[in-house]
């Protein structure tokens, strides 16, 4: 007899079930991760720190030194990188659960074209410059392209479907893009202005970028933990989820506002910084199952430890000065992307 | 635990965007008995159930549950009285056969709430109901489809509600799984008082297992009542287009059809 029969048979007996078989390794292999990134990333940059600058940065914020500056510079920016993770490890579990499309990424719903078309905008026409005002564009961006997105693949039988919500998506960004082109290549101005900002780099990470940012994670958290248990109910279809008293197209709506609120300000203040949603949630699907009350919160510590990790290679291997972290995601998600969208067992949530 | 409702449909229509596929429909449930709706292909007989399950919206007429219109009952508390089965619910990645069953719990916890004990007395039940507990642990993916019919009435029984409907639970299984999964239905009708609304393929189980019968032909329910009475020579000739015999079934004693063709018939019709 199986453990978890007897957890059913004994009565009521609060035990255990439902808790995913790997749940507490994963968990200690995670937090122990975390720390090592968090390590990893006060410790690893363009410029060598001793153990003691690390010691004085941290703890004493009396001692002056060249190398104690650099590791409270750090502190700042890892923050920033494991606040950007979670945000986006969450905003990919949202959006492949919306669309029901294990491959789904922020951007299939165009959010990112979008958030990035606004802020190009704010930018040329608006002469917008700081990371208070790219929020908003962005989030305006992506919200609107979100809206957009969702009305078109609304429209005919059968509501919002993924697969129609994949394909508006799709559609929706390349028209998005070629218009985010068209505004940058008569200025110089904005073209060098975005440039940076559009490759996605943590390195913007200052306390008033986190403080801007951290409203924003809490509320998108928010509605995903909350969600999650409907959520489960909606991945064994519309239909299914319907007679469980759960009304899908409003589900939708909420689950895709948290993932573009998500999303949005982390690419406001980061720059699109893609394939983290896709890598965390789709490791700790394999590993955990695809109980969202699960797969949510390990997707954002692993969405952290992912994000922080790769700013570290980044800083490692562009010193003396540094490859942004976008750049770093992409070398790392792109070929294990081919890798799961190849392997046969990859099929709709 | 056996409590009586009244659901009833009245000069239902429906159908998909320009197409109507139901007309003037008008049904009364029998409480506490398993009724079966039959008809040929494309007849409407899902649409129906589907329309009264409230998965597809009437275009016209109303559908009420003790008096209250179905479409004014807050769907949650709704989902407490009535669960319902499609038919291909889609089957996420990786799931195990406790957490898809414990899925239908979902009406019965609110937004904060975790898992109370009942929720899981709820799910060992429906789990030993349709002789699913050993599974618990596997893999949908490793079940036979038999097993995994079970897994998903398991499922709706977690939901513990006093009506069902299920959309052809029977379709694509060997006669063993059906007669099984039948019978497995009628237990919990027994014991439960469970009302059961479904669509069969097979007509002779149909008229085996069915306390009721609504027989729908081209969107239009053509006849209801005990099997004995609507399963009939002329009637089912006339419903799937084609001479049939009804004789008497030796095991049940319930009307089984046996279809004529243009081959091997030595009876003279005419």
């Amino acid at each position: 007899m199986t453990k978890s029969m007897n957890n059913f048979v004994v009565s009521g007996k609060k035990s255990d079930f439902h808790l995913p078989k790997n749940f507490k390794i994963t968990l200690i292999v995670l937090v122990l991760l975390l720390i090592a990134s968090i390590a990893a990333s006060l410790f690893f940059g363009a410029k060598a720190v001793s153990m003691q600058d690390l010691i004085d940065g941290l703890f004493y914020s009396d001692r002056d030194s060249h190398g104690a500056n650099i590791v409270r510079k750090r502190v700042s920016r890892t923050i920033f990188a494991l606040l950007c993770g979670t945000a986006l490890g969450v905003a990919g579990a949202l959006m492949q659960a919306v669309t029901r499309n294990p491959l789904a990424d922020p951007s299939i719903l165009g959010v990112n074209t979008g958030a990035s078309l606004f802020v190009v905008f704010g930018i040329a026409y608006l002469n917008i410059t700081s990371a208070n005002q790219y929020i908003w564009f962005a989030l305006a961006g992506a919200a609107l392209t979100a809206i957009f997105v969702f009305g078109i693949g609304s429209l005919g039988r059968g509501g919002a479907t993924p697969i129609k919500l994949v394909l508006a998506g799709a559609a929706t960004t390349a028209a998005l893009s070629s218009l985010v082109t068209a505004i940058m290549i008569p200025s110089t101005y904005a073209m060098d202005q975005f440039r940076f900002w559009q490759i996605g780099s943590v390195g913007s990470g200052t306390w008033d970028n986190i403080m801007t940012f951290i409203p924003f994670l809490l509320v998108g958290l928010g509605i995903a933990l909350l969600t999650a248990p409907a959520l489960n109910a909606l991945a064994l279809g519309d239909e299914v989820a319907s007679s469980l008293g759960v009304h899908p197209s409003s589900l939708r709506f909420g689950a895709a506002f948290g993932g573009v609120l998500l999303c949005g300000a982390a690419t406001a203040l980061a720059g699109p910084i893609g394939f983290i949603g896709l890598l965390a949630t789709h490791v700790m699907r394999l590993i955990l199952g695809p109980d969202l009350r699960f797969v949510i919160p390990m997707s954002a510590l692993a969405g952290a430890i992912i994000l922080t990790i790769s700013d570290c290679i980044g800083r490692l291997l562009g010193s003396p000065g540094e490859l942004e972290v976008g750049i770093v995601t992409a070398f790392i998600g792109a070929p294990i992307l081919i890798l799961l969208a190849k392997k046969s067992k990859v099929r709709s949530l | 635990m056996e409590k009586s409702h009244l659901f009833r449909a009245e000069r239902l229509a429906a159908g998909y965007e320009e197409k109507t596929i139901l007309h003037d429909i008008n049904v009364d449930i029998p409480s506490n008995k398993i009724s079966v709706i039959i008809g040929s292909n494309g007849c409407g007989k899902s649409t129906l159930l589907k329309t009264l399950a409230k998965l597809i919206k009437p275009s016209q007429g109303e559908i009420t549950l003790d008096g209250k219109a179905i479409s004014k009952i807050p769907p949650k508390k709704l989902a407490q009285l009535l669960g319902v089965l499609p038919q291909s619910p889609i089957v996420p990645e990786g799931i195990t056969v406790a957490d898809l069953i414990g899925r239908g719990r979902f009406p019965h916890q609110s937004l904060f709430s975790g898992w109370s004990k009942k929720d899981y007395e709820a799910v060992a039940e429906a789990m030993e109901m349709m002789k699913v507990t050993e599974f618990a642990d596997l893999d949908i993916d490793e079940l036979s489809g038999g097993q995994r019919q079970r897994v998903w009435i398991a499922m709706a029984l977690a939901q513990q509600t006093d009506i069902l409907f299920l959309d052809e639970p029977t379709t694509f299984l060997d006669i063993t799984y059906q007669v099984e999964i039948l019978d497995l239905l009628t237990d919990l009708n027994k014991k439960h008082g469970t009302t059961i609304v479904m669509v069969l393929h097979d007509i002779n189980l149909s008229a085996r297992y069915a306390d009721y019968v609504f027989a729908m032909k081209q969107g239009q329910l053509l006849a209801e009542g005990a099997p004995e009475e609507v399963i009939t020579d002329a009637l089912i000739s006339d419903i799937f287009g084609m001479e049939c015999v009804v004789i008497d079934d030796p095991v049940s004693h319930t009307p089984l059809v046996v279809p004529v063709g243009r081959y091997h018939s030595t009876v003279n019709l005419f």
